[in-house]
């Protein structure tokens, strides 16, 4: 008789088969004395090793799982006042404020530019000579009344300007030289005010 | 009265029921304990590890997911927390020893050097033979055994313990009892008597 394996006799021995194997081990145990002999040193074995006593718990060793696990908590309960959820709370209304601000800033500096671009195209521009008389240019408010003795600096005006005027305004293209051209110290002495 | 389950009182645990985390605390702490004792032999440091694993599940309590056995995963940070503590006396070990590594068990040279009278009486015993055999396996057999044998851990358990293979679990429980046996001969032989 073929003996078997080491390995599956002390499977056996440790429960470590499925009840199937089991059997058929059981079986091949009652005629084969060697086999037989190795799994009694196994069961042998494991009577032995219970011999290892492990000691038992010191009786504070609960006290002190106790406290350590109420330390944790008061720790953790003042982190979540003073600590970490309160400094997250704090840079999250922190990044918001700076969200805000920034959309802001950005929003409002975006819309001066539009408004002076539009003025200075809108400006009546004189580049044909030095000695232009500004009598082409006049004033006038929404409804067409001319707003005598207002400056063209201060006033916030619709321009209705002659065609000479536009031809020049469209050679002027330099957006930057239109916006810092000081039209008004290039005029005549006593024509600086719009003609009425 | 009903005995509620590791998952039941794991669950009430996780909901902040200080009572079903002591009723863990009871059932477990002898287990526990007696395996940090025997995987890394010092009582002081066994209690300290205990106390880490209950420590660690009460902090990780509201991720708990009753996925696996509540054994199994007690015995997993268990296990982590024995071997790191090997790893880290060994290493301890080796430093102060500088060369003098002999190969021989690792746990043989944690012996506290000033034994009380009742370890003294104790060497030469038995016990100290079987302790010596078990602490000579290699680190996973060793687990395996002392989980499988001292813990009643079943090896399916183990495996998902140790992150192996069901099979891997029976290979190294198969190697590690038949050195056990091959080494404690005499004392199996004088039990014979």
């Amino acid at each position: 008789m073929k003996c078997l394996e080491t390995e599956t006799l002390i499977s056996y021995a440790y429960h470590l088969t499925d009840e199937l194997a089991a059997s058929q081990v059981r079986a091949h145990l009652a005629e084969c004395p060697r086999c037989r002999e190795i799994v009694e040193q196994h069961g042998r074995l494991d009577a032995l090793l219970d011999e290892w006593k492990a000691a038992e718990p010191t009786p504070w060793f609960d006290v002190r799982v106790r406290h350590a696990v109420e330390e944790q908590q008061s720790r953790r309960d003042a982190r979540s006042f003073w600590g970490w959820d309160w400094a997250r709370g704090l840079a999250l209304a922190s990044l918001g404020v700076l969200i805000i601000a920034g959309v802001a800033w950005f929003t409002l500096s975006h819309t001066g530019d539009y408004t002076s671009s539009r003025v200075a195209t809108q400006q009546p521009h004189s580049m044909s000579g030095p000695q232009t008389p500004p009598q082409t240019a006049k004033l006038q408010s929404p409804n067409g009344t001319a707003h005598p003795g207002v400056e063209p600096a201060q006033a916030v005006p619709e321009l209705k300007s002659t065609g000479a005027e536009d031809k020049d305004a469209l050679a002027l293209e330099d957006y930057d030289l239109a916006a810092n051209f000081d039209l008004l110290s290039e005029l005549p002495k006593g024509q600086a005010r719009v003609a009425n | 009265m009903a005995i509620e389950t590791d998952l039941e009182l794991m669950l009430r645990v996780r909901e902040g029921d200080a009572a079903s985390f002591e009723i863990l605390l009871r059932r477990y702490r002898l287990p526990l304990v007696s395996y940090f004792r025997r995987m890394v032999r010092d009582q002081g440091l066994a209690e300290d590890l205990a106390q880490e694993v209950f420590l660690r599940v009460y902090k990780s309590r509201e991720r708990y997911q009753p996925e696996a056995r509540f054994t199994t995963w007690l015995y997993r940070i268990a296990t982590n927390l024995a071997l790191n503590a090997i790893r880290d006396r060994r290493d301890e070990v080796s430093d102060s020893a500088g060369d003098d590594a002999d190969g021989g068990p690792v746990l043989e040279r944690f012996v506290d050097p000033h034994p009380t009278v009742e370890q003294r009486l104790m060497q030469g015993d038995r016990e100290r033979l079987i302790r010596q055999a078990v602490e000579a396996l290699p680190e996973n057999q060793r687990t395996a055994v002392i989980l499988h044998k001292y813990q009643e851990v079943d090896y399916r358990q183990i495996a998902g313990i140790l992150s192996v293979s069901e099979s891997a679990v029976k290979s190294l429980l198969f190697r590690a009892y038949e050195t056990l046996r091959v080494r404690l001969e005499p004392l199996l032989r004088e039990g014979r008597i």
